[in-house]
C-alpha cells in the first residue's frame, strides 16, 4: 500500500515537474533556513498577522454575501446576519474580533522589528511595505467600523472624518472626499464599503505580496547583537523553514483561532442601535481603541499651540510622526552601519508609552 | 366675610364692563410718555428714604419701562413739574397709590384694549379684567374685601416681568409660591371659608410640593406640568367645583377622564378624580392603589360586594401582565448581556409595556372585562417573548457547547502538531542535521 502511494506521488511530482519545472521551488523550500536565537519568538508575529489577515478576507467574503451597503439596509442586513443566517453570528464576531487582533498583532510585529533593528540595510523596503500595510490595516478598521451603520459608528465616523478639516486649503476638500459630501450620509457608507472591500484589499494584496517576496528573498534578519557574535566566529544556529518553522507557525495560528473562537462565543461584538443622523450625539462617543490615543491627544490640545490652531497642530504632529515611522530605516543611519542607535529605541519607547497612556485616558475619561 | 351673592356678582360684572369702557376711552391717553431727563417722579422718589424709593428701584427692571412707559401712565400727574404739589395734582389726573379696584381699572385700561395691546403684544389675551371679575378674588373685591388678590398681588407692582421671564412671579415654576404668599399664610386666610362652611386650608403649597406634578415641574423641568393656575385658572381663579374636576384633570389626562365618565363610578364619585388621587397632593399612582389588599383605595368603599370582586380581578389581571413583562425583561436583558442580538425582542418588550400602561388606563372603566382584554393582548406579546427567549437561550447554550467542542479539537491538533515537530526534529538529528 505504502509503495503504491509513494509511486503515485512520484508520478504526480514527475507530471508536474515536466510541465512547471517545480524543482527550483522545491529546492528553495528545502534549502531555506531560519535563524534560531533567543529573539526568534518574534519571528512568529509576522505569520500570525498574515493568518489573521486571511481570516479577515475569508470572513469578509462570507459577510458580503448578505451585507447591503445602504443607509436604509446596512443595519438590518447585519442584524439579519447575526440573528437569521446560520453561523452568521460566528462569522461577524470572528470578523470583528479578528480585525482588532490583527491591528494589535501588526503593531507588536512592527514594534519587534523596530527594537530588533530588523529594518536596517538591506531590508529598508520590507519595513516601508510593512509600515504602509499597518496604515492600511488602520484604514480597514476605520472604513469597516461604519459599515454596520450603528449610532456609535456613525458619530465616531463623523468626528473622525471631520479631523482632516483642520488642514488649511485642502482640509474641506479632504472631508468632502472622505464623506462623499459635507455630512456623513448613505453616500459615505457606500464610499467606505467600496474602500473596505475593493480599494484597500487591492492595494493590500500588492503590498502583502511585495512584503512576503522581500522576506523570502532576503531571509530573516538577525539582531545586531547576534550578528556581531557571528562576525566573531560564533556559529549561527538555524532551522529548516519547512517543515520546522512552518509547523511552529501553524501551532500559533491554531492558538489564535482558539482565542478568536472564545472571544466570538463569550464576548460577541454588540450591534448597538441603528444610526439616526437627526438624533442628538449620544454620550461616550469614541473611536476604536487603535485611534483612541490620537483622538484623546487632540482633545487635550489647547485651542492654539505655537500660534496655530490646536487641532491643526495635532494633525500635523501625527502626520509627521507617521511619515517618520515609514521612512525610519533611511533616517536611522547608525543601524544602517551596524552601530547601536539608542535614540530610536528611546524615542519609540516614549511614543509607545504616550500612546498607551492616551488610550487608557480615552477609556477612563469617556 | 361676605358671601358671594348675586348682587356682588353683578357689581363685579359692572366693574369689568367699566374697566373695558375706561380702557377704550383712555386708550389715547395711555400711550408711552417719552422719557425725558426731567422726570420729577423719579428724581424726587429716588432720594426719598424707605419704601417711598422702592417704586424707582423696582421699575428699573419692569417690562413697561422697556416699552417706554413711565410713572404717569399709571399714576397720572405731571412728571415735568418741579414742585410735588404740581406733579401730584389731582387736577392733572394724579391718582396716587393704586390699591384694589382702582389698580385693576388702571391695568385694564390698557390690557383690555385690543387696539392698544396689538401694538405691543398682538397675541396676548385682553380678557384678564373680565375673567378677574368672575374669579373669587374679583367677586370678593367687588363685595368690599380688600385683602383679596388683584393684578399687582401676583404680577408685583413696579417690577413686573413678562410671563416668559424665568424671574417673573408668574413664570410656571414660580406660580405656586406666588399663590402661596397668601394661601399658605394662615393669618391672611383666617376667616375665609369653603362653600361647605369649613375653613379654607392653607396646606395647598405643602401638599402640591409632595405631588407628582411638582416633581415633574421642578425635577424634570417640565414646564407643561400643572401648577395652581392650570387647574384653577389664573385671572378667573376659583375652585373647579366637584362636578368639574374630571373636566379639569381631563384637560391633560383625556383618556382617564373619558373612561371614568363612562364608568359606573361616574355617578358615584362626588369629587371625580380627587376621590382616589387627591387634589393638590397627587401622588405617583401605583398598582397598589387597586384591589382589596392593604394600601388599596377600593377598600375605602367596598367590602365583600361586586366592587370588591371587580377590584380584586382587575388587580390580579394587571399583576399577571406586570410580572410577565418583568420576567421577559429580565430574560432579554440576560440574553443581551450574553451578547445575543435581541433588537426585535426589545421592540416587542416595548409593545408589552405599552399594553401594561393601557391596561392601567383601562382600570378607569372599572370594568374587569375591559382590563382583561388589554391584559390578554399584552400576555400574548410576552408569550412570544418567552418563546423567543427560550430559543435564544438554547442557541446560547449551543454556542458555548460548540466552542467547547472546537477548543478540544484545536487542542488535539496543537498536541498532534507539537508531537509531529518533535518527531521531525528527532529524525533530522538522526540524519545528522545540526541541533538547534
Amino acid at each position: 500500500m505504502a509503495a503504491t502511494t509513494s509511486s503515485w506521488r512520484a508520478r504526480a511530482a514527475s507530471w508536474l515537474e515536466e510541465r512547471y519545472e517545480l524543482g527550483a521551488i522545491t529546492h528553495f523550500i528545502d534549502s531555506k533556513r531560519v535563524p534560531v536565537h533567543r529573539h526568534s519568538i518574534w519571528y512568529y508575529l509576522g505569520g500570525m498577522t498574515l493568518f489573521l489577515f486571511i481570516v479577515q478576507v475569508v470572513s469578509g467574503i462570507l459577510l458580503i454575501l448578505y451585507y447591503r451597503p445602504s443607509a436604509a439596509e446596512a443595519y438590518e442586513s447585519v442584524q439579519y446576519i447575526v440573528t437569521r443566517v446560520e453561523f452568521g453570528w460566528l462569522v461577524r464576531n470572528v470578523h470583528s474580533w479578528s480585525a482588532n487582533l490583527l491591528v494589535a498583532v501588526a503593531v507588536l510585529h512592527m514594534a519587534s522589528v523596530l527594537y530588533l533593528r530588523a529594518y536596517r540595510k538591506p531590508r529598508e523596503f520590507t519595513w516601508v511595505s510593512g509600515a504602509l500595510l499597518l496604515f492600511l490595516m488602520l484604514g480597514f478598521g476605520f472604513s469597516g467600523y461604519l459599515l454596520p451603520w450603528n449610532e456609535l459608528a456613525f458619530f465616531a465616523t463623523k468626528v473622525g472624518t471631520g479631523i482632516p478639516g483642520a488642514l488649511p486649503v485642502i482640509g474641506h476638500d479632504i472631508v468632502r472626499l472622505l464623506r462623499g459630501g459635507d455630512e456623513v450620509t448613505g453616500a459615505t457608507l457606500s464610499r467606505f464599503f467600496g474602500l473596505h472591500v475593493a480599494i484597500l484589499p487591492a492595494i493590500t494584496t500588492v503590498l502583502v505580496g511585495l512584503h512576503l517576496l522581500f522576506v523570502q528573498q532576503q531571509g530573516m534578519s538577525v539582531p545586531p547583537s547576534v550578528e556581531s557574535r557571528v562576525k566573531n566566529g560564533e556559529r549561527l544556529k538555524e532551522t529548516r523553514f519547512f517543515p520546522n518553522f512552518v509547523l511552529h507557525d501553524i501551532v500559533g495560528w491554531y492558538i489564535a483561532l482558539a482565542v478568536l473562537a472564545a472571544l466570538a462565543a463569550f464576548s460577541p461584538w454588540e450591534l448597538g442601535v441603528k444610526a439616526d443622523p437627526f438624533a442628538p450625539v449620544p454620550p461616550g462617543i469614541r473611536p476604536e481603541w487603535y485611534f483612541l490615543a490620537a483622538f484623546q491627544a487632540l482633545k487635550f490640545l489647547p485651542s492654539h499651540v505655537l500660534g496655530i490652531e490646536g487641532e491643526l497642530f495635532g494633525v500635523l504632529v501625527f502626520g509627521g510622526l507617521a511619515a517618520v515611522f515609514v521612512v525610519l530605516p533611511f533616517l536611522d543611519r547608525g543601524a544602517a552601519r551596524g552601530r547601536p542607535s539608542p535614540i530610536v529605541a528611546w524615542a519609540a519607547s516614549v511614543i509607545f508609552v504616550v500612546l498607551a497612556v492616551m488610550t487608557v485616558l480615552g477609556y477612563i475619561l469617556a | 366675610m361676605p358671601a358671594i351673592t348675586f348682587r356682588s356678582s353683578t357689581v363685579a360684572l359692572a366693574l369689568a364692563v367699566a374697566a373695558w369702557l375706561a380702557g377704550a376711552s383712555r386708550a389715547a391717553a395711555q400711550t408711552p410718555v417719552p422719557a425725558t431727563a426731567s422726570n420729577t417722579c423719579i428724581s424726587c422718589h429716588e432720594s426719598l428714604p424707605g419704601a417711598a424709593s422702592h417704586p424707582v428701584t423696582g421699575f428699573a427692571t419692569d417690562i413697561h419701562k422697556t416699552r417706554g412707559f413711565t410713572c404717569v401712565n399709571c399714576h397720572g400727574g405731571d412728571a415735568t413739574a418741579a414742585e410735588p404739589e404740581a406733579a401730584m395734582d389731582p387736577a392733572k389726573g394724579f391718582k396716587g397709590s393704586l390699591a384694589g379696584a382702582a389698580g385693576v381699572q388702571v391695568c385694564a385700561s390698557c390690557h383690555s384694549d385690543a387696539n392698544f395691546m396689538r401694538k405691543y403684544s398682538p397675541s396676548q389675551r385682553i380678557d384678564q379684567a373680565a375673567e378677574y371679575a368672575t374669579s373669587v378674588h374679583g367677586q370678593r373685591l367687588a363685595g368690599g374685601d380688600t385683602k383679596v388678590a388683584t393684578c399687582v398681588s401676583c404680577h408685583t407692582t413696579h417690577g413686573i416681568r413678562a410671563v416668559r421671564d424665568a424671574k417673573s412671579t408668574v413664570y410656571p415654576t414660580n406660580v405656586a409660591t406666588t399663590c402661596a404668599a397668601c394661601h399658605a399664610d394662615a393669618a391672611h386666610m383666617a376667616g375665609y371659608k369653603k362653600a361647605d362652611g369649613s375653613p379654607l386650608p392653607t396646606t395647598q403649597l405643602a401638599d402640591y410640593q409632595t405631588s407628582v406634578h411638582f416633581a415633574a415641574m421642578t425635577k424634570k423641568n417640565d414646564l407643561s406640568a400643572p401648577t395652581c393656575n392650570d387647574c384653577h385658572g389664573n385671572h378667573g381663579a376659583r375652585p373647579p367645583g366637584a362636578d368639574a374636576v374630571v373636566n379639569v384633570c381631563g384637560t391633560c389626562h383625556t383618556t382617564f377622564a373619558t373612561k371614568l365618565q363612562t364608568s359606573v363610578h361616574a355617578a358615584v364619585f362626588d369629587r371625580g378624580c380627587v376621590e382616589c388621587h387627591s387634589n393638590h397632593a397627587v401622588a405617583q399612582p401605583t398598582d397598589a392603589l387597586l384591589g382589596m389588599k392593604d394600601g388599596a383605595l377600593c377598600v375605602t368603599c367596598h367590602d365583600g360586594d361586586n366592587g370588591a370582586t371587580a377590584a380584586t380581578a382587575m388587580r390580579a389581571s394587571i399583576d399577571s401582565l406586570r410580572d410577565s413583562v418583568e420576567q421577559s425583561a429580565a430574560l432579554i436583558e440576560r440574553l443581551h448581556a450574553s451578547g445575543m442580538e435581541v433588537g426585535a425582542q426589545q421592540l416587542a418588550l416595548r409593545e408589552a409595556r405599552s399594553h401594561l400602561t393601557l391596561s392601567r388606563a383601562e382600570v378607569h372603566t372599572f370594568d374587569p372585562a375591559a382590563v382583561t382584554k388589554v391584559v390578554d393582548e399584552g400576555l400574548a406579546v410576552t408569550a412570544t417573548l418567552q418563546e423567543a427567549g427560550t430559543a435564544a437561550t438554547a442557541e446560547l447554550r449551543f454556542r458555548r457547547q460548540g466552542l467547547a467542542a472546537s477548543m478540544i479539537a484545536i487542542l488535539l491538533v496543537v498536541v498532534a502538531l507539537v508531537a509531529k515537530i518533535k518527531q521531525i526534529e528527532r529524525r533530522q538529528a538522526d540524519d545528522g542535521e545540526p541541533p538547534h
